[in-house]
């Protein structure tokens, strides 16, 4: 295990490449939980496509994944990363609406509360449920694919390493392919939680009262409108400056750790 | 019937009320995509242009213009453009120029940093010979670097372009009357439909973005393909002469 670990190369340069080469280079920005939410679910795009749709024949322990789920990840960011999140978030809001049944529909627009000792957790309006929603389905496609360019950013010969180390598939990924990856994927990861701050924004459309929605609220109240619209988009960018920060933080960290070891 | 309530209502997604009135829906998508799309390459082109020339304060200033777009989402700058162009230009600014304008200051930003990329990933060693073959900077950027740099970039313009079709719907904030708001609009008056209408709209994006994606790429691995071949070509005669020498 040690000796894998060691072999853990130090991504160097090619941090610095795949962002730049990183074609849309996006760097934005949404509300806290889509991007925690995201965190949970990106790594089954990346998982399961990374078998197929990356076509490493020459990688052992990969690329048997069954070609159906590798189909279904394929379509999946396809459809969403190819159609506007503005249409997909009309599409949750109003949409869903009228395909759940009743029951569902008066369950989520009920008040619920949910406590943890001092904590009290209020039920989050429809609107706002439905923007979480979308923005995490759209997200995840893009988070996905970020994944799946850090897994084939990781050099074959790890993957030999591993198995000559008699490391089965799952322990490889887990203690030497998935840490070289997340190092690699870790600055286009970045820009895509940027991302997710900015189209945040976009939930304005279904009246969710976020930061432009208020933004516009307070310009057409108080006709200030350099005030109103200057504001907003000080505080975007002071959001994107913080991500930015936290991700030099972890590269120094990350960089610092690899020499250690 | 959901299936010819669509289809009743699909040459209107497509053209609006065109034959009849302005151009509207996908039609008008498309155009606001193509405007924005050739704008934005014109100013990504000159901003990165003028990262790789510039030094010092000029670059750090150029920096923080680019961060600026970048960092604040099109939404906002579709809402600083609209009330802004309007304010500085003393005219009233139609919401369609506005977005396109926006749309390509953001398109443009991200560019930037493309075309500022391809032109390191060409590497020093091809300016340097150009410049000892005493060609003037500018001959070396426009005639050695810059046709080299614009093949390692045009991925990232096809994605920008891509993104900038899904970004058009956003003119729906500011009434432009294009798919997304004609989309909203016979949802509203169709009632019990909008399952079915926001899906055929997604579907009309879905399209429109994955031809615009796969023509590209194919004919970027073409393009890709015949200056792989061009290239073999010159050396044939070179290798003789070496071996006389």
């Amino acid at each position: 295990m040690s000796t894998a670990r060691a072999s853990l190369v130090a991504p160097g340069p090619r941090f610095f490449l795949l962002f730049l080469s990183d074609g849309s280079g996006e760097r934005l920005a949404c509300t806290q939980i889509p991007a925690v939410v995201v965190a949970r679910f990106r790594y089954h795009p990346g998982a399961r496509s990374h078998g197929c749709a990356v076509g490493d024949r020459a990688r052992p322990g990969v690329g048997d994944d069954a070609p159906c789920a590798l189909v279904l990840a394929a379509s999946y960011v396809l459809v969403f990363r190819n159609s506007p999140l503005l249409v997909q978030l009309l599409f949750w809001y109003f949409g869903v609406a009228t395909l759940l049944p009743e029951t569902a529909m008066t369950w989520l627009n009920a008040a619920h509360t949910l406590s943890i000792g001092p904590v009290t957790l209020g039920w989050p309006s429809f609107e706002f449920v439905a923007g979480w929603f979308g923005l995490t389905c759209y997200s995840t496609a893009f988070i996905g694919e970020e994944f799946r360019a850090g897994l084939r950013g990781v050099p074959g010969g790890q993957y030999h390493a591993a198995a000559a180390l008699g490391l089965g598939p799952f322990t490889a990924m887990r203690y030497v392919i998935l840490p070289q990856a997340l190092r690699i994927a870790l600055p286009p990861l970045f820009g895509q939680y940027m991302n997710i701050v900015k189209n945040s924004s976009l939930t304005m459309a279904i009246g969710l009262a976020e930061l432009s929605y208020a933004s516009r609220q307070v310009d057409t109240e108080t006709f200030k409108t350099f005030q109103a619209f200057g504001a907003a988009t000080v505080l975007y960018i002071a959001t994107i400056a913080l991500i930015e920060v936290a991700l030099a933080v972890f590269q120094h960290r990350g960089a610092r750790m690899s020499h250690r070891s | 019937m959901p299936l010819s309530v669509l289809l009743d209502n699909l040459p209107y997604l497509l053209l609006g009320p065109f034959p009849h009135g302005p151009l509207g829906g996908a039609a008008l998508t498309v155009v606001l995509a193509l405007s924005s799309a050739i704008l934005s390459a014109f100013l990504g082109l000159i901003g990165g242009i003028a990262l790789a020339l510039t030094r010092g304060w000029a670059h750090v200033v150029l920096l923080a213009t680019i961060g600026f777009f970048r960092a604040i989402p099109v939404l906002m700058l579709i809402f600083w453009t609209f009330f802004l162009l309007p304010m500085l230009l003393h005219i009233n600014v139609p919401g369609l120029a506005t977005v396109v304008c926006a749309l390509a200051l953001i398109g443009g930003a991200y560019l930037s940093h493309a075309v500022h990329a391809g032109v390191i990933a060409v590497g020093t060693g091809q300016s340097q010979a150009a410049l000892s073959l005493g060609l003037t900077r500018g001959q070396a950027l426009r005639y050695v670097v810059l046709p080299q740099a614009v093949r390692i970039m045009a991925p990232s313009f096809v994605n920008q372009w891509v993104s900038l079709v899904k970004d058009t719907s956003l003119a729906y904030i500011v009434g432009v009357p294009e798919l997304s708001f004609l989309a909203n609009q016979v949802n509203s008056r169709l009632m019990v439909y909008p399952v079915q209408i926001f899906l055929l709209v997604a579907l009309i994006y879905l399209i429109l973005c994955t031809a615009l994606d796969w023509c590209a790429m194919r004919l970027l691995s073409r393009h890709a393909y015949r200056s792989t071949t061009d290239k073999t070509r010159p050396d044939l005669p070179i290798a003789p002469a070496i071996e006389t020498i």
